[in-house]
């Protein structure tokens, strides 16, 4: 079957496809952003504890594969009782791996800060919070534009995790499989697959270069 | 039960340390210090890099904890952490060698956070003052800016607008000029000058060595972590007594 063809059949499943990526996509990323500023807090925080737990955190779900994640979820969960269903499992998977990919991006922002402004906003006599509030966060968060960007497009990537399990209707990735057991599309079917996650991340980046113009800190 | 074995009639001091002792690993970096500022006092410490100077400086609002000894503000000791420590911070200005504005708010932001934040002053009433103090130290013009976009001189103007918005009972400056360009050194000064003219009390740290005789009303000079000689600004710079400080003072001289 032939671009035009696989086109012409599949086209309205490939749009859907595309918006179903987008929205886990959107979806991830917004938790993914919560979870790591959280984190990231808890890894910069006075209290030990809390920052072996942060720290914890990240080299977990750093190192392990996002599939053996999405395995875990689906089908060791349920062992304690937490049942979640397949999109959910896709979500929660891009999430964790995200958002500790995310709090190094946001832990490099605060390297960039340096000790000095601190110093000087604890001369203020400004508390631990709202140092964090109205010096650390801000600087973090603006100088974090460009590798949030690629996170960004990173976790939509992951999204294809979707594969995986039975999705309905399926993500970007998921359609080629189903597409290709009802037609031998070959590798065209991946190809238009393909130009819906390159387009988007170029749209991305374009966007996040944008952004990072508009806030980045003059040093 | 020192406080109150104080002399009838002489007022406690604003800052004093009391057999101070630090560490860093191995290295004595603070070596018995004793030291008193009285209420409008400009105390100059100089000495060689590395005797501890800007150690010392940083003990006094605790941005280095001690060993051991007591450091006090007027009279109550320097508490150890937490709300209490950030409220008594907020009392003392402090002054940086590398200025350490914050790098993404504008001048006029940087002079309003610790009113408006720390002191809970309204946000207009902060920025008319801010204002006001921009204009004495020469940088109104440049209040929207961000500090990047000034040079160091005036960034360390604006510092010092920064920390006098907190009306402080004492200013502590660590080298506030040793960062700067020759041609900017004294647009700082002369607003340090001015402050001791108006009554701040002061300690100030550095190497200008014709700021300390003008302005100081003492000179400390530290050398190895200790307070080898202390006196009027006139006294010390003609007839230094210790020999440590006749070396100082001839390696100096030469430029």
């Amino acid at each position: 079957m032939g671009f035009a063809e696989l086109w012409k059949t599949y086209g309205g499943d490939y749009l859907v496809a595309l918006l179903t990526t987008w929205q886990l996509t959107a979806i991830s990323f917004v938790f993914v952003m919560i979870l790591s500023v959280l984190v990231t807090v808890m890894r910069v925080c006075p209290i030990k504890p809390l920052r072996v737990v942060g720290d914890v955190y990240v080299q977990i779900f750093r190192n392990i594969p996002g599939v053996s994640l999405l395995i875990i979820c689906v089908y060791a969960l349920p062992f304690l009782k937490v049942l979640l269903d397949y999109r959910t499992c896709v979500i929660v998977t891009t999430i964790l791996l995200g958002s500790a990919f995310g709090s190094e991006n946001f832990m490099s922002g605060i390297n960039t800060i340096g000790v000095g402004q601190i110093e000087a906003a604890r001369s203020l006599g400004l508390t631990f919070t709202q140092i964090l509030r109205k010096i650390v966060i801000p600087q973090a968060l603006r100088s974090a534009v460009l590798p949030m960007t690629n996170l960004l497009i990173a976790v939509m990537l992951t999204t294809a995790l979707g594969s995986q399990v039975p999705l309905s209707p399926p993500e970007l990735t998921g359609l080629v499989s189903v597409i290709n057991t009802q037609v031998s599309g070959g590798i065209t079917t991946f190809f238009i697959s393909a130009l819906g996650y390159a387009l988007s991340a170029l749209a991305i980046g374009y966007v996040g270069n944008a952004i990072d113009k508009r806030v980045r800190i003059l040093r | 039960m020192a406080t109150t074995m104080q002399d009838e009639g002489k007022q406690t001091p604003v800052i004093e340390l009391r057999d101070v002792d630090k560490h860093y690993g191995d290295l004595h970096v603070l070596k018995n210090i004793n030291l008193e500022v009285d209420k409008g006092e400009v105390l100059v410490i100089i000495g060689p890099s590395g005797s501890g100077k800007s150690t010392l400086c940083r003990t006094i609002n605790r941005l280095e904890t001690i060993d051991s000894g007591q450091i006090l503000i007027e009279g109550k000791p320097l508490p150890q952490e937490g709300k209490e420590l950030a409220a008594m911070r907020a009392e003392l200005g402090m002054v940086f060698q590398q200025f350490n504005l914050f790098a993404h708010m504008s001048i006029l932001d940087n002079v309003t956070i610790g009113p408006i934040d720390v002191l809970g002053v309204p946000k207009e009433k902060a920025q008319a003052e801010a204002m006001e103090l921009l204009k004495r130290v020469g940088v109104a013009e440049q209040a929207s800016k961000v500090p990047a976009q000034l040079s160091g001189g005036q960034q360390q103007r604006v510092a010092i607008a920064r920390s006098l918005a907190m009306h402080p009972k004492a200013m502590l400056f660590d080298e506030p000029t040793s960062a700067l360009d020759p041609e900017m050194i004294n647009e700082v000064l002369d607003v340090m000058v001015e402050l001791a003219r108006q009554g701040m009390t002061m300690i100030v740290v550095t190497h200008e060595m014709s700021f300390a005789r003008r302005v100081a009303d003492r000179v400390v000079f530290m050398a190895d972590g200790q307070i080898v000689e202390e006196g009027a600004p006139d006294e010390f710079f003609d007839h230094p007594k210790s020999e440590r400080a006749k070396e100082f003072l001839e390696s100096i001289s030469g430029h």
